[in-house]
């Protein structure tokens, strides 16, 4: 057949029809729209049996219940545990997030030794093999005291084994990561006579006096006090809050004055004074329960009147009147301290301070007051046996100076280590553990810091995550996270009640992980001789089941023991001091160098601003970074791509000519940093405020590299008083770029 | 139409309880398969089904206030079903559901036009301008009982609908044929520290969310409270969600007056 | 080379010049599809939408390509329905223009929404509730329509129209027009109006809504209005520009003049309606809403959408072009005519930008801000592959079919002195470099 044009385009044109008259372009339409809806890069959830398991997080000393959902064996998601003393179904950012932390890119999946400056896999037994060798060539040197460790937590299980393993092997140095509950307990035990963590009843009291805490930013267990705030709110409570800045917690107060930072003592002391001129304070309790109020009154009635303590701290004198009379005219106040999520001990005789209004209307060990609650004690193991090398080196002073005649109250002082270290010729410690702690980060001064850890020979961590100090250490041997591992939660931290919580394994570990509890067990069993025989325990768990005890089916069965009956002592029981009553001043109380504001580091004229952190739920600023969902939901006033805002007031902006949203160079004494700047009307002229949590150089790419760390352009303030670091602050310039 | 026994699920969040600490945001996000990436810092560019805003008083120091408002999906009721965005979408890929009076989204309907974000005011719509993607081995977090989105979608906040599908499962297994208030919850009220946010059956007299605003239904369900209040109630679209406070300010921040308007008539 | 496609009786440029031309317009035009590629493999995150501009530069240029198009279907009405005659001199170019627009229109369409593979939902998953449903049912069958008005002229190519079968169907679509004609403008009206009702239904921004009557809201009615007395001024507009290009009259000035007068009086209407819509709006809709005028174009960074913008399209780019052709003394001036027909395709163009962006720009929520929004190179690009296209389907159109009947007894090859004062000693076709600038609104 001849193919003319004709029949050319009669085939072409015929042949068009016919392909749009078949099936086959409308199947091929709606196939290509099939393919578009299950793109194969877009993932499809895998479905399975669903179940719910009771544990508890671990993620900061909170203490909350939690349901642990499970699709099949992948753990989905976390939610706060229904009829939980602490937490009632509520759960924080960081917690709903913790599923993040398990499955996330950041975890240490096998032990890792460094070598050369880069990381090697390296197999559990040789790792630990390691430990022991290290541990043995010391202890036959007469040098157990050398070994250290850094824990985030002293109470419960975990720590106690490596505090009991640091014994006898011959170490004093077991050392708490610091934080208000220092100064609390400190307070308790010089005002008291006690050994107790403080717990508040916030949700009883019908007036909240707060001195910066972040009551509602991550101050003490966060759940447990964002419930107290709203139950408080209900009963027709009030809430002030003192602060230089306008946080949510201030915001969400019924009244925000701002304070001249660092002076919040003063003001504690001035309201003091107003009371007891008044003649407002609790008369029963003063007169029948307390000594040293003579001397007390006389120190607030001739040191601190009102027009003395607003020149101090920047709160005009009816303020302060109105406040002291509206306080001690309360039927529950409750005055509460330490700054924003309380990781700064602070200020010794500033807490005293502020105890002492407590004391004044008569609200400690009351309903809606500050408890006195004990320590836990359900860990009743044998006594060690030492041997000799262990006596020797338990005899030694403890390298950061807690107990010593200098610091004589302080139980840990972690904070003292760096400038220990660094002003040593070599490091008083040669082996250094780390567990649930990222010093590296969280301690001021990461400059100072890092010199301090670079000196130490041989540093462990047992990070699950690769944090700012597990990058830094020789040997990393990575614990379960909380989810995959069992461990008593000793208290909930603020709680007025005794509480454990049991965290328990809800999911096989993914990786090649060991619980720290069995880690530790380990190494001593192959030291051998009496560290081996204080460990008698086959593993974590069994020795956790045995310790726990009566307790332990409760605990499994219900994610947590609590003392439903408890209440505080009751007064005349309550204090054992030597004058079996509460103190507001006494010998010990007399020897401390007597209250005066702490001023922030660095000279006026070179630094004229003054630098101020503050927390946010947000952003997680304990030794866990953030998880890319926290990070998700911070403000974009807070952080812009990789750029933190710092906030001023516009009469500060306009003083140094920044503008809101533009660059500025941040300048301390300690670092300097390039911001951005906000200009904010919620802050006190003169200051400049940084959130804290960010400026990771850990925790890969979702966090690291965003904002800038506080703890690099701040140095710590040593406190006359307890030892403990006490800075609230810097001074600080801020210019354009 | 509205039936006699249909359901009308709505929120009301108390801003005095509220902190603004984001736990609402951040339950919502494991519940619902959010994605997630490097950077999040514009907002206008990620996804959140509930967002807290920040009002301020907009006064100079030390007079400044603030207020927290998480924002989910409005549920809007708008007039008979037709809410701002379920009437402009073309593809019927989201449905105002009179038995719920929950406003769905079909993900996999959906090709993207973007007319419902432009249509609602509270830019509670978010689109997916990029793929979903996971860090390996994190998909394994992801809920089943929510469908992961595509790119090149628009998605919102649905009142955590599945939980009412699994409520009401369940209490057909048990042979119930209602379910109880508390069965069904959405992931953010669930979570709230606080317990500023209160979930429940708007037509239900006994549910919480009734008796906290008392709905009017009479007059397009504004609430008779007081001191609750609806955002930009004045473009009636007839919100689901209700927001109580006890500030003068921040109720008036609810929605847009003339000047010479004297204070907010809200209720 | 290719003088064998040329219309007879009619010059054109050497071949390869018009092949210069075609690939430089054509190099352009590349840009803009490399732009849709990335845009259809990595989504639509290579633009600088976001979600408070979920519509952006791409639906305004939809909006607009389709009001300027209208000059299609409203030139189509006068010349077949209303029986306006001598306005077959220009239909062939105002359905070539119409049809360039509404291509590039479904083209943007396609490239616009997230799930392109899946954009047909919108007619099997119809909303009939929704404008969107509306525009995307009449657009498509007016895009038909027009493929129909064109084929005809498409034929006349002097190769085809020597097939007789292609002969006769040219011909005897000739003599069915006027059904396709009415047909247009009955779609035209449907969509055009539709395209208003996008913003005019939306209730929760106050700037867009309007009220209306039955389901249509005011602005359904200006839109199509507006795209009736724009879309013609279109016409002449891009006819104005073709006669500069190619250095020739193409169309009597009579025929220019009766389009230009009946823009003119439809400007005229258009803009008495819009100025009582607009008080309206502004002295009742928006204050039931809780908003002044002012509130929609004070306190915007950069006064990117000050009071100017109304001012401008109302006055300077309404009022006054409408002004000048309802005068026989403008019409008749060809710097004014000019500056009308530019200034009244401006103000179409001003209104859908208002009428999509800042509908979106203005702040509902008491506590939110302007929202701000600065065009990607990408979406630059793919903007401007409609205007490439439309040059080069102009090119090949004019250079191979009899787009303007009146050329050849206008530009008599033999006797070029005895032509208009307009004529060149040398009677050839400028270099590539004279020919149509791109339109400032797409063609």
């Amino acid at each position: 057949m001849k193919i003319d044009r004709r029949s050319f385009l009669s085939f072409v044109i015929g042949g068009a029809a016919g392909t749009a008259l078949s099936p086959l372009p409308w199947k091929l339409t709606d196939d290509i729209a099939i393919w578009s809806q299950n793109w194969p890069w877009t993932p499809v959830p895998q479905k399975g049996e669903v179940s719910y398991l009771n544990s508890t997080c671990t993620l900061c000393p909170g203490g909350c219940g939690i349901l642990v959902r499970k699709v099949g064996e992948r753990v989905v998601k976390l939610e706060g545990m229904e009829g939980h003393p602490v937490n009632d179904g509520g759960l924080c950012t960081l917690g709903l997030a913790g599923t993040q932390l398990l499955y996330g890119p950041t975890r240490v999946k096998t032990p890792l030794k460094k070598v050369n400056g880069a990381w090697r896999k390296i197999s559990w037994n040789a790792a630990i093999a390691e430990i022991v060798e290290k541990l043995s060539d010391l202890r036959s040197k007469g040098l157990p005291h050398t070994v250290a460790c850094i824990s985030g937590s002293d109470r419960g299980t975990v720590p106690e084994l490596f505090n009991r393993f640091l014994t006898v092997y011959g170490s004093p140095n077991f050392m708490r990561t610091s934080s208000i509950q220092d100064s609390y307990e400190l307070t308790l035990f010089l005002t008291q006579g006690v050994r107790a963590m403080a717990g508040f009843d916030v949700a009883n009291a019908d007036f909240i006096l707060s001195f910066g805490s972040g009551l509602i930013e991550g101050w003490e267990s966060p759940v447990y006090m964002f419930r107290a705030k709203s139950t408080l709110r209900e009963n027709g409570g009030r809430m002030d809050q003192i602060e230089p800045r306008l946080s949510k917690t201030a915001a969400k107060s019924d009244k925000w004055i701002a304070i001249s930072p660092g002076t919040e003592g003063a003001l504690a002391l001035g309201l003091a004074h107003v009371i007891i001129k008044e003649k407002l304070y609790n008369k029963k309790f003063v007169d029948t329960y307390t000594s040293g109020f003579e001397a007390h009154k006389k120190l607030v009635i001739d040191g601190y009147p009102p027009d003395i303590v607003s020149k101090i701290t920047g709160v005009d004198t009816a303020t302060i009147t109105a406040l002291a009379k509206d306080f001690a005219r309360a039927r529950k106040p409750l005055a509460i301290c330490g700054r924003g999520k309380g990781y700064i001990p602070g200020s010794l005789q500033e807490f005293l301070a502020i105890h002492t209004l407590n004391a004044l209307v008569g609200n400690i060990n009351q309903t809606g007051g500050i408890w006195a609650v004990p320590e836990p004690d359900y860990i009743s193991w044998p006594e060690v046996e030492m041997d000799k090398i262990a006596s020797n080196g338990l005899q030694q002073e403890r390298v950061d100076g807690a107990g010593s005649k200098a610091y004589p109250y302080a139980r840990y002082l972690l904070g003292r280590l760096p400038e220990v270290i660094n002003s040593s010729q070599d490091s008083p410690i040669q082996v250094l553990f780390v567990t649930t702690a990222n010093p590296m980060y969280a301690m001021p001064d990461t400059q100072a810091v890092a010199k301090a850890f670079e000196k130490i020979p041989f540093v462990v961590s047992f990070s699950s995550f690769l944090d700012e100090t597990a990058v830094n250490a020789d040997l990393i041997l990575p614990n379960h996270v909380f989810l995959e591992r069992y461990e008593d939660v000793p208290a909930a931290h603020g709680f007025p009640k005794p509480i454990i919580g049991l965290a328990r394994p809800v999911i096989e570990p993914l990786f090649n992980t060991q619980h720290s509890g069995d880690v530790i067990i380990q190494i001593a069993n192959e030291l051998g001789g009496p560290i081996a025989d204080a460990f008698p325990w086959d593993s974590y768990d069994a020795c956790l089941e045995e310790t726990l005890a009566d307790k332990w089916d409760a605990l499994v069965e219900d994610g947590y023991w609590s003392d439903e009956v408890f209440s505080a002592a009751d007064w005349s029981t309550a204090f054992e001091t030597d004058s079996a009553k509460f103190e507001f001043t006494n010998e010990d109380i007399e020897s401390l160098p007597r209250y005066n504001p702490l001023k922030a580091k660095g000279d006026e004229a070179h630094y004229p601003l003054v630098l101020i952190p503050y927390d946010s739920m947000r952003l997680a600023s304990g030794h866990i970074g953030s998880p890319p969902f926290l990070i998700k939901s911070v403000e974009d006033y807070i952080l812009t791509a990789n750029d933190v805002l710092v906030e001023v007031n516009p009469a500060t902006a306009n003083e140094y000519g920044l503008k809101d949203g533009k660059y500025a160079f941040l300048r301390t004494p300690k670092g300097n940093a390039r911001v951005k700047v906000r200009v904010f009307d919620g802050i006190m002229p003169g200051l400049v405020a940084i959130p804290r949590g960010l400026g990771h150089t850990a925790f890969g790419r979702f966090l690291a590299g965003k904002g800038v760390h506080y703890n690099a352009l701040i140095g710590p303030v040593e406190d006359p008083a307890s030892g403990h670091d006490a800075a609230w602050g810097i001074r600080a310039k801020l210019s354009k770029t | 139409m509205e039936k006699e026994n249909s359901k009308k699920f709505g929120m009301v969040i108390d801003l005095d309880k509220c902190t603004g600490c984001g736990s609402c945001m951040v339950a919502c996000m494991a519940e619902n398969n959010i994605p997630f990436r490097e950077d999040e810092t514009d907002k206008l560019l990620s996804v959140s089904w509930m967002h807290v805003y920040r009002l301020t008083n907009v006064k100079p120091f030390p007079d400044t206030e603030e207020c927290y408002l998480p924002r989910p999906c409005q549920h809007c009721e708008g007039h008979h079903g037709h809410s701002p965005c379920v009437s402009v979408c073309p593809a019927t890929a989201t449905d105002y559901d009179m038995d719920t009076g929950i406003v769905s989204q079909i993900y996999t309907r959906c090709f993207g036009c973007r007319y419902c974000m432009a249509a609602c005011p509270y830019h509670v719509r978010q689109f997916n301008w990029w793929d979903p993607l996971w860090p390996d081995g994190m998909e394994k977090s992801l809920n089943p009982n929510v469908s992961v989105r595509m790119r090149g979608v628009v998605e919102k906040c649905s009142f955590c609908i599945h939980r009412y599908q699994l409520a009401k499962d369940q209490a057909y297994m048990e042979g119930r044929r209602e379910i109880e208030e508390d069965e069904y919850q959405t992931a953010c009220t669930q979570a709230c520290p606080a317990g500023a946010i209160t979930f429940g059956d708007l037509n239900n007299p006994k549910h919480a969310v009734y008796q906290m605003v008392k709905p009017d239904k009479k007059n397009g369900g504004k609430p008779k409270n007081p001191k609750a209040f609806r955002l930009l109630e004045r473009l009636g679209t007839n919100a689901k969600v209700y927001y109580l406070s006890s500030r003068e300010w921040v109720r008036r921040a609810g929605d847009n007056y003339l000047k010479t308007e004297g204070q907010a008539k809200h209720a | 080379m290719d003088s064998a496609l040329i219309p007879e009786g009619v010059k054109r440029c050497p071949t390869w010049q018009f092949i210069i031309w075609i690939g430089v317009v054509g190099a352009v035009m590349m840009w803009g599809v490399f732009a849709i590629l990335l845009v259809y493999i990595k989504g639509l995150n290579q633009t600088n939408m976001n979600n408070a501009y979920g519509f952006a530069l791409w639906i305004w240029a939809d909006l607009t390509v389709i009001a300027l198009g209208g000059g299609a279907f409203f030139t189509g009405f006068l010349r077949y329905i209303i029986g306006k005659d001598e306005l077959k001199h220009i239909i062939n170019y105002a359905v070539l223009i119409g049809f360039i627009c509404y291509s590039s229109a479904l083209l943007i369409l396609g490239f616009d929404v997230g799930q392109p593979l899946r954009a047909w939902f919108i007619f099997w998953h119809a909303n009939v509730h929704s404008m969107l449903t509306e525009v995307a049912f009449c657009l498509t069958c007016y895009f038909g329509v027009l493929c129909i008005e064109y084929l005809p002229l498409a034929l006349e190519n002097r190769q085809i129209d020597k097939v007789p079968f292609f002969h006769h169907l040219s011909h005897n679509m000739h003599e069915i027009m006027a059904v396709f004609a009415a047909t247009g403008a009955f779609l035209s009206f449907f969509h055009q109006g539709s395209l208003g009702g996008v913003p005019g239904v939306m209730f929760g921004r106050p700037f867009g809504f309007r009220e209306g009557v039955l389901i249509w809201p005011w602005t359904f009615f200006l839109f199509t209005w507006s795209a009736a007395a724009g879309g013609p001024c279109f016409t002449i507009l891009i006819t104005k520009i073709t006669e500069k290009a190619v250095r020739k009259k193409l169309v009597k000035d009579n025929v220019i003049e009766l389009l230009a007068k009946i823009s003119g009086w439809m400007l005229v209407g258009y803009m008495v309606a819009k100025i009582i819509d607009t008080w309206y709006w502004a002295a009742f809709t928006a204050p039931s809403k809780g908003f002044t005028l002012m509130d929609f174009y004070a306190n915007n960074p950069g006064s990117v959408y000050g009071i100017w913008i109304l001012i401008a399209e109302i006055g300077v780019c309404g009022v006054l072009p409408a002004l000048i052709l309802i005068t026989d003394k403008g019409r008749k001036n060809r710097i004014a005519l000019f500056l009308a027909v530019l200034l009244a395709v401006l103000g179409v163009c001003l209104n859908r930008w208002v009428m999509v962006l800042q509908v979106l720009a203005v702040p509902v929520l008491t506590f939110e801000n302007w929202a701000q929004y600065l065009p990607s190179w990408q979406e630059i690009a793919t903007t401007i592959l409609p205007v490439a296209y439309g040059i080069i389907m102009i090119s090949l159109s004019y250079r191979y079919l009899p787009v303007f009947p009146q050329e050849r007894e206008l530009n008599p090859i033999e006797a070029p002195v005895s032509q208009t004062q307009e004529q060149l000693p040398e009677p050839e076709t400028p270099p590539a470099g004279a020919e149509p600038e791109p339109s400032p609104s797409g063609s």
